[in-house]
């Protein structure tokens, strides 16, 4: 018995420490999750009715009651702006769950593990804090070479404002910088950079994605998303290079599409460029997606057509944070 | 009275014992007035016989003083002609119940008397005393008080058996002095009439119990002797005298050897008129067993299923004699020199049992039936629960890191285990609270707290009348977790060793509960976040039991 209460202590002892902290938590509060930056769509939209593949001419099919073309383009548009963000948060997965390798002051370091898309490469993400502003990055590096070999492929940062992850934030993934070191970076050729720029501290919170060409010096497409807690949703995209009216231009589009969690919505297309310049178009649909609601500034005999008292109030959104 | 040392077993009387055992067989019939069986039979005898474990602030609480008074209860009422009825068994009361229970016992002695018979009361005290009083718990009954109220007592026969430390203050005045039986002196001239006290050591000794016996010496020899070891008659009854002479006697010798040192009964008497007293009938019960005369000579121990003697008998050669056990299953032992003889017999209610000594085996002395080492030790268990609450000293810990908490568990208290009044605890317990996490950048998020505490501890204590101040060391394994509502935060948790001190008091409820209060003061490394240097503590209430 007494041999017995010698080793206790020693078996004990090989059982002691732990991931109990507090810091690591803040650490983990600075990262995005997928509710915090992806668009929130109806559950028409993400059941996916009739999406199309490409923004389709304004056309005789717009008529009152007809399927609203431009609702599911919007849908599309925010399934695509979930599918990027996805795809970018996917590689923060790394440390969602994982106990920090190294745990420094106001520093913290996940691997280097090895890097498994990619053969030949590890890499690790680092987070560092001043204050309530955290940066962090996702790093790459050939396997085996020195510390001044590390990359950066994925940047961020995050100013904290208390609450749970409650703040501004960015993040990036660099293509360009990925592919000059070797990496594959699959479909995304086209692009050189995706920028997601997003603020939760206030309602409603919003989340803006720009992406830049390959060859491009600035963003070319933005699509922008904002969302209240209540469930109502905007997704604001630029789309140049549309031929969206007859013509031999071809159109810059701007749009706004705000929908209700049941579905119902309103959308407003200007054109910035093209044949039809300076033409706004406004829509607004019902939870079957069937327009109830049509005005044209350019038509002066019948600029509107339906109702507009059944369009959706969606003015929660007209919020500027 | 003190604690002894523990007996190995009944060892062999002392060669100067034996010779003074010889010098008292010799001298006793000189002494011994003629036994007036007859007178026995006649009186209506009466009985208080109190037992207390505890004797107040300044004294250790004795292990058997209450054991020691329900044999004596059964002894008295079974053997010693004493109806149920007329037997007052008191174990833990005050000197104010004594005082009650002996005026209900004279209010019918006065009764009897009146009816025109003879009477005798029997006093039997087995506790603490201590500057010339008894000590009754926390109560105090002066020697003298009680002499008077003895010598007052409308009885034709007192008889008081005081089983304490230093009880033979109360014959010093009569007479009696450290020395055998024989050397006391007959009280004629003394003032109280038909008054006999015994008292199980001198004025200036300690008495001293045996946890192989499971009661002190003085009484457990006193008990053997009535139920026959001191029928050197005989006859089938024992004497007042034949059980003083025999208890005296066994008690020097077993005592004589012990840390404490020889412990000498004391005997005072006045029955002048009276005779001898016979204490106990051994055939007034049916049942018994008999050691036939053909039986080998020598020592005998009879040993319960509890592993403790409960009489013993020195047989002479081709001497029939009778040994009034209760009902029940002995195991008999016989100590050879190079070996024991081993056997079993089952004493049946109504039924002589013949003692069958050829069917004894021979076993080595590793075998005795007498409780083992562990035993001896005085080892023992107690289990309990207990409730507490569990804090930090640093406010930032506390409020954000490892929250206070109330704990609930089980303990188990090893006593007696390494050497007397140390105490090896092992304890579990688990705890938590429901809390929002509120850091610098971080607020908000729900979680649940939860703590599992499992430890051993020594602790040292110090006993005093019922409670036992503590004080000792502590190693304990935490393991704390939280788990947070928002499953974006993963769980978290942390687990280390922590050293720490531990004191409180344990206070004797019963002679089985226990209540303890304890503070834990306790260290803890935090090695996650940094180094840190924590502490925190516990404060705790325990109920254990004691089988």
């Amino acid at each position: 018995m007494r041999n017995l209460a010698l080793a206790l202590p020693c078996l004990l002892a090989v059982a002691c420490g732990g991931d109990f902290s507090n810091d690591d938590l803040e650490f983990q509060n600075a990262l995005p999750q997928r509710e915090d930056l992806a668009a929130k769509l109806p559950d028409s939209a993400r059941a996916g009715q009739g999406l199309g593949t490409h923004v389709q001419r304004l056309s005789a099919s717009q008529v009152l009651g007809g399927t609203s073309e431009l609702a599911l383009q919007a849908y599309q548009a925010g399934t695509r702006f979930n599918t990027s963000v996805d795809r970018l948060l996917s590689l923060l997965e790394l440390v969602r769950d994982a106990r920090p390798s190294t745990r420094e002051t106001d520093r913290r370091i996940w691997g280097p593990f090895p890097a498994k898309d990619h053969p030949g490469q590890e890499l690790r993400f680092v987070m560092e804090r001043q204050d309530a502003d955290f940066a962090y990055l996702l790093q790459f590096r050939p396997k085996g070479s020195g510390e001044d070999a590390w990359w950066t492929y994925l940047p961020g940062a995050f100013k904290a404002d208390g609450g749970i992850r409650k703040g501004t934030g960015t993040l990036a993934l660099d293509l360009k910088e990925a592919r000059a070191h070797g990496l594959k970076t699959g479909d995304a050729m086209a692009l050189d950079r995706l920028d997601i720029d997003y603020q939760t501290k206030a309602l409603p919170t919003s989340v803006e994605l720009l992406f830049t060409a390959a060859g491009a010096a600035t963003p070319d497409t933005r699509y922008a998303s904002r969302q209240t807690p209540e469930g109502l949703g905007e997704m604001a995209f630029r789309l140049p290079g549309v031929d969206f009216v007859p013509g031999n231009l071809t159109e810059t589009l701007d749009i706004v599409a705000r929908w209700t969690p049941d579905g119902r919505g309103v959308l407003v297309l200007n054109i910035l460029a093209g044949d039809a310049k300076g033409a706004q178009y406004t829509e607004c649909w019902d939870a079957g997606t069937r327009i109830t609601f049509m005005q044209r500034n350019w038509d002066f005999l019948n600029p509107t057509e339906g109702n507009r008292s059944t369009c959706p109030d969606v003015s929660a959104l007209d919020l500027v944070p | 009275m003190s604690d002894g040392p523990v007996k190995q077993g009944l060892a062999p009387v002392a060669a100067w014992a034996r010779a003074l055992a010889t010098a008292m067989r010799a001298s006793l019939p000189a002494l011994v007035l003629a036994s007036t069986a007859a007178h026995a039979d006649t009186l209506h005898r009466f009985a208080l016989i109190a037992g207390n474990d505890t004797g107040g602030a300044d004294t250790r609480p004795l292990s058997y003083a209450r054991d020691d008074a329900r044999k004596m209860h059964d002894l008295l009422t079974r053997l010693g002609g004493v109806s149920p009825a007329d037997a007052k068994l008191l174990l833990d009361d005050d000197a104010k119940d004594f005082l009650l229970a002996l005026s209900d016992l004279e209010q019918r002695a006065r009764a009897a008397q009146a009816r025109g018979e003879r009477t005798a009361l029997f006093v039997y005290y087995s506790g603490h005393a201590k500057d010339g009083a008894l000590r009754l718990g926390d109560s105090r009954l002066a020697f003298d008080a009680l002499k008077r109220r003895l010598a007052d007592a409308p009885v034709d026969i007192r008889i008081a058996i005081l089983d304490s430390c230093r009880s033979g203050a109360l014959t010093r005045t009569k007479g009696a002095r450290k020395a055998p039986a024989f050397d006391v002196e007959s009280g004629a001239a003394r003032d109280a009439r038909g008054v006999v006290i015994l008292t199980s050591s001198a004025a200036d000794e300690d008495s001293q119990e045996s946890d192989a016996l499971g009661g002190s010496y003085f009484s457990h020899h006193l008990a053997s002797g009535l139920l026959g070891d001191a029928d050197r008659s005989g006859d089938g009854r024992v004497t007042l005298f034949e059980a003083y002479s025999h208890a005296y006697a066994r008690t020097v010798a077993d005592t004589a050897d012990s840390s404490a040192g020889p412990q000498h009964p004391t005997f005072s008497y006045d029955l002048a008129g009276n005779g001898d007293l016979v204490l106990t009938d051994l055939r007034a019960s049916a049942e018994g067993l008999v050691v036939p005369g053909n039986a080998p000579a020598g020592s005998y121990y009879f040993v319960d299923p509890a592993g403790l003697v409960v009489a013993e008998l020195d047989k002479a050669v081709d001497a029939e004699r009778r040994v009034a056990l209760a009902p029940g299953t002995y195991r008999v032992k016989r100590r050879l020199n190079d070996r024991l003889r081993i056997g079993e017999v089952e004493v049946a209610r109504g039924r002589t049992t013949i003692l069958q000594e050829p069917r004894f085996k021979d076993a080595p002395f590793s075998d005795d039936p007498v409780k083992g080492a562990m035993r001896d030790r005085g080892a023992w268990w107690a289990f309990g629960l207990t409730g507490g609450f569990q804090s930090f000293f640093d406010a930032q810990t506390r409020q954000s890191l490892f929250l206070s908490v109330p704990l609930f568990g089980a303990e188990a208290e090893l006593h007696d285990y390494f050497r007397r009044d140390w105490v090896w605890g092992f304890d579990a317990a688990v705890g938590g609270t429901n809390s929002v996490l509120t850091l610098s950048t971080l607020e908000g998020p729900a979680y649940r707290y939860s703590v599992v505490n499992v430890g051993t501890s020594l602790t040292a204590e110090w006993p005093v009348g019922r409670v036992a101040p503590f004080v000792g060391v502590r190693v304990a394994y935490l393991i704390m977790g939280r788990k947070f509502d928002d499953g974006a935060f993963p769980d978290q948790r942390f687990a280390m060793v922590s050293p720490g001190l531990a004191t409180g008091a344990r206070f004797q409820l019963t002679r089985h509960l226990n209540l303890t209060a304890r503070t834990r003061l306790q260290y803890l490394q935090y090695t996650v976040d940094a180094q840190r240097s924590l502490g925190f503590w516990e404060l705790a209430a325990l109920l254990t039991y004691q089988p």
